[in-house]
């Protein structure tokens, strides 16, 4: 049986994929529910997702909603934190609780066996928390060190700089959510009940259900273990974020670094704008996967890194363009170089052959993106926290489909700016000043590793 | 429960020693193509060190039929997914993709196995000698607390045992690698009759048979060669090393030699790490994270391989408590223990979850194939989930007694890494 491996073989016929189905349900408190059914193991997943992430702490008590998080499943309905998490843990269930800047994620997997039991204590955890003070001083002083220990953390400091310089200090988005050493000391425990009472609501949130249970009897139960969870609407907030005129170079000493961590990017629209399917198309000829421009020209012609990306950032309203990497310190310069003509290139040239590239990977992966219950779950909550239209997962191929090479060449030029672009550099300041100044964009500003101008 | 953790598999060798297991899985048009090559990092020697993961690079940089960055691009245009990752007994290289590609990974897969040599050249390598410089760079030297694992197994293996180097190699042997060291290696471990290509998800058997000898049935069978073989390693006595780095909280690591992947011992190691430091509950983690705030966070693991296994307690000492104090309080807590023995209600609680966690791992296709390849690696058996479930609940009170006293009571290794000593005036 000889086989000819100079063609590259041809995919056999066409799969037949469905997409899982979604169904809508209502509590009398407002709780709104999207179940998916899955039925190929016994375990289902609970994913709470409330309007309530970082965003919405005040900027000078920013990290109220983290430490919500840290501190809700602390004890609650009469148990305290370790008998709690003892119940849980008799159960083999696992509790996974976080917020970020547009969200707080509540999320409990377990085995359908346990069904009942499981319910009980996540709606002790979301309608009865303790929210105790020696609790409360506990998980506050775990995450200051935390906040500490952060910083050791070349990768992290750029990011979070980066969405700092990005959004702007005033930006409610322009913190990290943890907060910092200085607005977490400021926040007392009336603030994190405050928080609680008026955004962790039941018509703040929408409940998904993804797991091997039929529907009304799911129905029963969440009325049963749900209905006395509090309602309020709380008010809609919105935050623009402008452009900066020019680029600027900053960058942050790390003393001993081996490498030099960069950020480059801009502010940019949100996850609605018209042009978002051509934009992801765009992203992923530019720098969204192996395969696109910036990783093979600074990873596989230039050896500068392990690898190199480029990604829209969507938040509940706006959102950025960062292009990430860790370069050899001495190729810092080379690499910003390399990365701003990847930006001006996807502006002037765009193949055909690029275009079919993209468009195939994007579609023929969509299926393996409903593979798991965790996956689905995600799907389910992106639908939520961008207000996806019902329709938006059965029309996401043709969407894509319909992405002509015009709609990539106006997504490229209308949302990437490589003359307005910041550029955050965090490595050792020897080895990189005087790369970052021979670039001439522009003065280099010093920043300390909080982000504020170094004195 | 039990038929979810049986699963239905054909396992046969091809001529050229290939093994191969197809294990059908209908739920979903998706499938997944796993491939084991009996080699890692203990086959290297002092000196050539980092040669299998650089190698697994080289796997992706084309080979005679697939042009350079021709790989990824097949695989990614087709929707799929795919890595290889190198560790100290194997290395793996696996791709999902929709189930009518199946040809296209195959294709992919066997020629790199046949024909990767006459697509390799010097630039080629250069390249990714440099990519895997950076990669080591980024995860481990500019990665806080990243050189932890080599300073532990340098010291805990002796210089004769195949893990006393680190998976990625040390960056000096990493330089050093010439192409015909590339080429002797390939001849020597990336053979037919050193592989078992694992292909699950939505196939059909009889066409997926076809497929795999046509594209594989004609590479040549290599040399057998022996596989490496090490005595296990004792530590005679307590060993601490101290090391500095760009870190504001000092960490201890505490580390003793276990018992080899799947044997006795393993299970009931993954047992007391959790009750140990497991969960909110768990012995360590409630007493020195809950209630007396020395420690910002602790974990404890087993980590075991084919040759040797350690059982690893971690502990990151909150600003101003001294590592004395910590190391204290884990031996006082590892010392009651050998007092006071364990209690049913801990093995309870650590059983229930390991066997939801089992049950929660087999959602995607890609991990369920991996699995089955590691099972047939270790055990010779690719049907193992309820052989390996019923490893942990048969454990009881006294095996778990006996083991951890047996482990836990010879000497061990810690490691001190405390932030650096700032120069005055800067």
């Amino acid at each position: 049986m000889e086989v000819n491996r100079t063609q590259k073989p041809q995919p056999r016929g066409k799969i037949s994929f469905t997409l899982p189905k979604i169904e809508k349900m209502n509590l009398e408190n407002g709780l709104e529910i999207l179940f998916v059914q899955k039925k190929n193991l016994p375990i289902i997943q609970f994913t709470f997702v409330s309007d309530a992430g970082s965003r919405l702490d005040p900027n000078e008590k920013k990290g109220i909603s983290n430490l919500l998080a840290a501190l809700i499943d602390e004890g609650a309905g009469g148990l305290d934190s370790l008998r709690l998490n003892d119940e849980i843990e008799s159960l083999g269930s696992s509790i996974s609780i976080f917020s970020d800047p547009d969200n707080f994620f509540i999320s409990m997997l377990t085995l359908t066996e346990n069904i009942d039991r499981s319910l009980d204590l996540l709606s002790k955890i979301i309608i009865r928390p303790n929210l105790d003070e020696t609790d409360f001083l506990r998980e506050k002083r775990k995450i200051l060190t935390r906040i500490q220990q952060l910083k050791d953390d070349p990768s992290y400091i750029a990011s979070i700089i980066f969405e700092k310089l990005v959004y702007g200090e005033n930006n409610p988005y322009g913190l990290p959510d943890t907060g910092t050493t200085t607005t977490v000391g400021r926040i007392n425990l009336n603030d994190v009940k405050l928080f609680y009472e008026t955004l962790l609501t039941s018509d703040n949130t929408t409940l998904i259900v993804v797991g091997n249970y039929e529907r009304e009897p799911l129905l029963e139960k969440l009325n049963q273990y749900l209905k006395d969870w509090h309602r309020y609407t709380p008010p809609v907030f919105d935050m623009p974020a402008t452009i900066q005129k020019g680029s600027t170079i900053y960058f942050i000493n790390k003393e001993n670094a081996s490498q030099t961590e960069l950020r480059i990017g801009h502010v940019s629209s949100g996850r609605n704008a018209e042009d978002f399917f051509a934009k992801s198309v765009m992203n992923n000829i530019l720098g969204g996967q192996f395969s696109s421009r910036i990783n093979i020209n600074l990873r596989e012609d230039k050896g500068y890194t392990y690898g190199a990306n480029s990604s829209f950032s969507y938040n509940r309203t706006g959102g950025y363009f960062g292009v990430g990497t860790a370069v050899k310190s001495e190729n810092t310069g080379s690499s910003v170089v390399e990365i701003i003509k990847e930006l001006k290139g996807i502006q002037d040239y765009i193949t055909t052959k690029e275009l079919r590239f993209a468009k195939s990977s994007i579609i023929r992966k969509y299926p393996s993106l409903f593979e798991t219950y965790g996956q689905i779950g995600r799907s389910l909550a992106n639908k939520v926290i961008h207000s996806l239209s019902d329709d938006y997962y059965n029309r996401y191929i043709d969407n894509i489909k319909a992405v002509t090479l015009d709609d990539v060449y106006a997504a490229a030029r209308n949302n990437i700016f490589p003359e307005k672009l910041i550029i955050l550099a965090v490595g050792e300041r020897d080895l990189l000043l005087g790369q970052l100044e021979s670039l001439a964009i522009g003065k280099v500003i010093e920043l300390n590793i909080d982000g504020h101008l170094e004195s | 429960m039990s038929d979810i953790l049986s699963i239905e598999y054909e396992k046969y060798l091809l001529d050229n020693g290939l093994e191969v297991i197809l294990y059908p899985e209908r739920s979903l048009p998706l499938i997944s193509v796993n491939l084991w090559y009996r080699v890692g990092s203990a086959n290297e020697t002092e000196g050539k060190t980092g040669f299998a993961h650089l190698f697994e690079h080289m796997m992706f940089q084309g080979s005679k039929h697939v042009p350079k960055q021709m790989h990824f691009k097949y695989i990614q245009e087709a929707g799929g997914q795919l890595n290889g990752s190198t560790s100290l007994d194997r290395t793996n290289y696996y791709q999902s993709l929709p189930s009518n590609y199946l040809e296209l990974a195959l294709w992919l897969e066997s020629d790199r196995m046949g024909f990767l040599i006459p697509a390799l050249n010097q630039e080629k390598l250069d390249n990714q000698i440099d990519v895997v410089k950076n990669e080591r760079r980024q995860r481990y030297d500019n990665a806080p607390y990243g050189l932890a694992w080599e300073k532990i197994f340098s010291n805990l293996y002796p210089k004769a045992h195949p893990y006393h180097w680190p998976t990625i190699g040390w960056m000096e042997d990493i330089s050093n690698i010439n192409l015909s060291d590339v080429k002797n290696f390939f001849h020597t471990y990336y053979i037919p009759n050193n592989a078992t290509l694992v292909i699950g998800g939505d196939i059909n058997k009889n066409r997926a048979k076809d497929l795999v000898e046509r594209y594989f049935g004609n590479i040549a069978r290599g040399n057998e060669f022996q596989q490496v073989k090490a005595e296990a390693p004792e530590l005679k006595e307590n060993l601490m090393l101290l090391h500095e780095d760009n870190v504001s909280l000092s960490r201890i690591y505490l580390v003793w030699h276990s018992s080899e992947a799947y044997k006795e011992g393993d299970a009931e190691m993954d047992i007391l790490s959790y009750i140990l430091a497991g969960s909110k509950n768990s012995r360590l983690y409630k007493k020195l994270v809950f209630e007396s705030e020395l420690a910002q966070d602790i974990t404890a693991f087993e980590h075991s391989s084919r040759l040797s296994g350690d059982f690893i307690i971690i502990a990151t000492a909150k600003p101003g408590i001294s590592l004395d104090k910590l190391k204290k309080e884990i031996i006082d807590e590892i010392n009651l223990i050998f007092e006071n023995g364990l209690k049913e209600e801990e093995l309870m609680k650590a059983k229930n979850n390991i066997r939801a966690s089992f049950i929660y791992s087999m959602q995607n296709i890609n991990s369920l194939t991996n699995r089955i390849n590691e099972y047939n690696f270790y055990l010779n058996e690719p049907d193992s989930f309820s052989f390996d479930l019923k490893r942990y609940q048969q454990v009881d009170l006294e095996r778990l007694y006996k083991k951890s006293l047996e482990y836990l009571s010879k000497p061990f290794l810690e490691l001190r890494i405390t932030p650096l000593k700032k120069s005055e005036g800067i």
